[in-house]
């Protein structure tokens, strides 16, 4: 799976923080003094964005944490999540 | 960092008690003041007016007794939040305190903070401001400031008791241009509650005034961000302190729940905001 504008092995900004509010995620982009809010998918997916995991390697092991999910949901979500991370200039 | 005393002072009879009308809601203390801001009468007859003097600045005026003081409030509260520190900053926002949840009211000026902050004052919960907020980055809880507050004709149209407060001119009310100044100690001898993390947010938008008034339940990270963007006073603090003070400030919104207000009345608006918080 590859994905346009994203690296092969998504590597999130050490300056961007991820933190629960309430039932959601807000990641925070310092540099850019911007804030997204994130589901919890989307905030699953950008722990896994710390250099090691291509993108089917994030979907196959979000399918080992939470068994019973759909994987071909999972790379789908997957994509459009890190075509967002990396529109916003959230990697390295 | 040494806390900021204010001293306000005039040699004008009707001057200080316009300066009492502000800040006399906020804490006495013994301390000497470390700021200190004067109203003088100057000119005779047709010429008369005030100048308002604040630390470092030029004098301002000759001006109306109104616009002398709505510039002093302004020069101190701009002084106060120039003063914020890594630990110490500021959000613009009001907050009240309902049975012992914090709720922390985020909106645009115009957009009814003061109001609501007003009826929940009314129906008996405390207050920690209006406007703005005191935020402690290494606990993450909000204090309050004792500032007036602003409310206009259409503001007190729903509270027939502060309207007639304002209109006998008790002390601790002051008629400016387009508004009243009314401290909270004109309402309430006491008024604000202890230092807390919120349990709510509640997004006020002026253009949500349509149908039937009260509050519903929202995105709590939208609200978040959005009260991210209300930190003040952090201007002058290095980019890096800013930015960890918002990340401390959506730290401390973890718990918090998201309401945004909706309807044209905010006594409904109180009301059900006072019902969610003692569920």
């Amino acid at each position: 799976m590859t994905i346009p504008g994203a690296p092969s092995t998504p590597t999130a900004r050490p300056d961007v923080v991820l933190r629960r509010v309430g039932s959601e995620w807000v990641l925070y982009d310092a540099a850019r003094e911007r804030a997204h809010v994130l589901n919890l998918t989307a905030a699953v997916i950008w722990t896994y964005c710390d250099g090691t995991f291509q993108p089917a390697g994030i979907a196959d092991a979000i399918a080992r944490e939470v068994p019973g999910l759909d994987v071909a949901s999972i790379r789908h979500d997957i994509h459009d999540v890190l075509r967002r991370f990396a529109d916003e200039g959230l990697f390295q | 960092m040494a806390p900021l005393v204010l001293e306000f002072a005039s040699d004008d009879g009707v001057a200080a008690r316009a300066l009492e009308a502000l800040y006399h809601a906020a804490p006495a203390t013994d301390d000497p003041p470390t700021l200190r801001y004067t109203l003088r009468r100057t000119g005779t007859g047709p010429a008369a007016g005030y100048e308002a003097g604040s630390p470092a600045q030029p004098l301002f005026g000759p001006a109306s007794l109104t616009d002398a003081w709505a510039f002093l409030e302004w020069r101190a509260t701009e002084d106060v939040l120039n003063a914020a520190t890594a630990d110490l900053l500021f959000v613009h926002a009001g907050a009240a305190v309902l049975g012992n949840r914090m709720v922390l009211l985020i909106g645009d000026p115009g957009a009814g903070k003061s109001t609501l902050v007003t009826h929940l004052m009314m129906r008996g919960h405390d207050v920690l401001g209006d406007d703005v907020v005191r935020f402690a980055t290494r606990d993450g809880r909000y204090s309050a400031v004792g500032r007036s507050f602003k409310l206009d004709d259409k503001a007190l149209r729903g509270m027939p008791l502060v309207a007639a407060l304002c209109a006998a001119g008790t002390l601790g009310t002051l008629l400016a241009a387009g508004c009243y100044y009314v401290s909270p100690a004109a309402i309430r001898r006491t008024w604000h509650g202890s230092a807390a993390r919120p349990w709510a947010v509640v997004l006020l938008d002026a253009g949500a005034r349509i149908g039937a008034s009260g509050v519903q339940r929202s995105s709590e990270g939208e609200a978040a961000v959005v009260a991210s963007r209300k930190l003040l006073g952090g201007a002058a603090l290095p980019a890096p302190v800013r930015a960890g003070a918002t990340v401390r400030l959506l730290e401390s919104l973890e718990d918090a729940v998201a309401y945004r207000a909706v309807g044209a009345d905010p006594a409904r608006v109180a009301e059900a905001l006072e019902r969610e918080a003692m569920r």
